[in-house]
């Protein structure tokens, strides 16, 4: 087992990895830029380095600073959380090369993951569903035009370097494909430089549903069922929620084994997100792409498993056995929400920096708050805007849906502006409260408001 | 009389006087105000009987953002086994103090984390002591991280009135090394 863990990260998730470590009896060092001197996880790391000034790069990013941080104390090993370097293969190699553990999956499976087309192939090649499409890059209509019809209408036409919606064109019949493939092509060729377009089906209302997995070193992988997340403004999540109205118990399992069997195949090890796009009239799931760290969603899981995810990360990359750790034939208990509890101003989405003046955490049973600010904290401009993860736990959605509308009314955050108010109104909606709803849902949502 | 000092980013705007006590003679406000500038603090505040008086300087348009400061204290709960724990207040250079009379003095602070050593070799003597009377460029310390040795220089040029770290600790990112006087050499 490892002696000292050093946490490469700030905020919430710092602290919440500093949780399971104190909880496993293991020494922790936080790792901080100028900005964060007086954060929680400075305060609650049994040691702290200063890595760099508040920007990213040259902190939380610089990889020489943290190995070397991680050195001079004398840690065996690197917990990356969420962001920053949990996704960096270079970074995983590093620590491996100067003998530190790094806890998550081996470097090469860290890349093959990242370079989404590779991923893609991967997962089709073993068995996972794959949204239909063209294999490489089309150049003329004919081709696009064959493609399109063989994967039926509509259509989505995406720039190949491409990402963040630029360069993506839907196409709804034959007719409209020359047209729009010309636009795409040009768009592509002026954000990208490159005009390399590849044609994909589009679904017009998808859910957002992922499996979390875990695998160790020896071999063996299991899932802890699935997470709903379609409540999105921007690729954004807002609300996350475990299992999905939209699952049920069949083909959790069905979808479930076929992931587990592919991440065998390729031999992934510690905790993994496998994100999949459900096509809800057709009953079809689409994969769409592979997290290869912990989410920021992960307490909804914890909270339906009865699982710490953050711990068994930890025992896993230690080389624990996965039989010994996780019950096999896992039953999901109950409901959980979570709510992303973001400092930005209700009305022009903005990042609201500051200082919080009052901060009042709502409690009771089945209500979780995961949070590094405090009442006179300060939320500095630098990084994400994520300030708190409120999640709730009830014997079924309904009871989940009534705590976290509690709970939300009675969390006090003053000094700076954040994302209750839309949160509650979210909770309010009729479809959202009835299960009904896709990643579109905060598009209508906003148009209604707008209206109202 | 606590004077923070909240840093130097912030703009050059007129400071904003406030004071309970309207017999205090404005010469000496100037005078206050006048320190202030000169030493780049954005806020002082003092009080005794019958008095109170506090300046801030308001942050100019378009300025940096503003400092980030808050006031939990130091870690209590960090055990100083290791030569690397130290409470976050002392670190990076939050709080150091000159040597009493060389406030004037240049800090040297360290731009890498990793284990300090005095000399370039362990039988060698010490690249500087204190008194030694330094150039720009010269080298002060050898910084070790990630098995590579870092020579640091003096980016100032004057005599050694201090030093905050022995040899073999380990420092992080900011942490004061040297204090430097300027104007001694000759």
């Amino acid at each position: 087992m490892f002696r000292k863990i050093l946490i490469a990260n700030r905020g919430e998730i710092a602290l919440r990895i500093i949780c399971a470590c104190k909880e496993l009896g293991i020494k922790t060092v936080a790792v901080y830029s100028e900005a964060d001197r007086y954060s929680l996880h400075v305060r609650f790391a049994d040691e702290a380095i200063c890595i760099g000034p508040p920007p990213a790069s040259e902190s939380y990013l610089n990889i020489p600073h943290i190995i070397s941080a991680a050195e001079v104390t004398g840690a065996d090993a690197v917990h990356p959380g969420y962001g920053f370097l949990a996704e960096s293969a270079s970074f995983a190699e590093v620590c491996e090369t100067s003998g530190i553990s790094f806890i998550g999956p081996r470097p090469e499976i860290i890349r093959l993951m990242g370079e989404k087309d590779r991923a893609r192939a991967e997962m089709a090649r073993l068995g996972v569903p794959v949204l239909p499409g063209s294999d490489g890059v089309l150049r003329t209509v004919e081709e696009a035009r064959a493609v399109a019809r063989q994967v039926g209408y509509p259509v989505m036409i995406k720039a190949a370097a491409g990402g963040g919606g630029r360069g993506m064109r839907v196409v709804m019949k034959d007719s409209e494909l020359p047209a729009l493939l010309g636009t795409a092509q040009t768009e592509a060729r002026q954000v990208f430089g490159t005009p390399d377009v590849y044609i994909e089906k589009y679904l017009p209302r998808p859910r957002h549903i992922e499996f979390q997995i875990l695998g160790d070193l020896h071999g063996q992988v299991a899932h802890l069922g699935e997470r709903e997340c379609s409540v999105q403004r921007r690729h954004q999540k807002l609300v996350e929620e475990s299992p999905s109205p939209a699952v049920t118990e069949e083909v959790r399992q069905e979808l479930g084994n076929k992931v587990v069997e592919a991440m065998r195949a390729i031999g992934y090890s510690n905790a993994g997100t496998i994100e999949f796009l459900l096509d809800e009239e057709a009953g079809r799931f689409y994969f769409i792409e592979m997290n290869t760290r912990v989410q920021v969603e992960h307490p909804v899981t914890e909270m339906v498993t009865g699982l710490d995810i953050v711990k068994k990360q930890i025992l896993l990359a230690a080389g624990e056995r996965l039989d010994s750790l996780v019950t096999p034939g896992l039953r999901l208990r109950g409901h959980a929400l979570e709510c992303r509890i973001v400092a930005e101003d209700p009305d022009t989405f903005r990042p609201s920096a500051g200082r919080i003046t009052a901060f009042h955490m709502p409690g009771g049973t089945g209500v979780r708050v995961d949070s590094a600010v405090y009442a006179e904290a300060v939320i500095p401009p630098y990084y994400d805007s994520l300030i708190a993860k409120l999640i709730t736990h009830g014997k079924n959605r309904e009871e989940a849906l009534a705590r976290m509308a509690r709970s939300l009314e009675m969390f006090v955050v003053e000094g700076i502006s954040t994302s209750i108010p839309i949160l509650r109104r979210i909770l309010a909606d009729p479809d959202f409260q009835a299960g009904h709803y896709d990643t579109h849902f905060m598009e209508r949502f906003t148009r209604q408001q707008v209206t109202v | 009389m606590p004077v923070k000092r909240k840093g130097s980013e912030a703009g050059k705007s007129a400071p904003e006087v406030s004071s309970n006590d309207l017999g205090l003679p404005l010469d000496q406000v100037r005078t206050l105000i006048d320190l202030l500038e000169e030493r780049g603090l954005e806020e002082f505040e003092l009080e005794r009987a019958g008095l109170r008086i506090r300046i801030k300087r308001r942050g100019a348009p378009g300025a940096p953002p503003p400092v980030f400061e808050s006031y939990i204290s130091a870690s209590p709960n960090s055990t100083p086994s290791a030569a690397t724990a130290r409470s976050p207040e002392a670190a990076a250079g939050a709080g150091v103090e000159l040597p009493p009379g060389l406030e004037d003095a240049h800090l040297i602070k360290s731009p890498i984390v990793g284990t300090f050593y005095a000399s370039s070799r362990p039988d060698a003597p010490p690249l500087v002591r204190l008194g030694d009377l330094v150039e720009v460029g010269q080298v002060l310390c050898i910084i070790e991280a990630m098995k590579l040795m870092n020579e640091i220089e003096a980016d100032a040029a004057g005599e050694i009135v201090r030093i905050y770290v022995e040899n073999g600790q380990a420092v992080e990112y900011g942490e004061p090394l040297f204090a430097i006087l300027p104007g001694k050499k000759q």
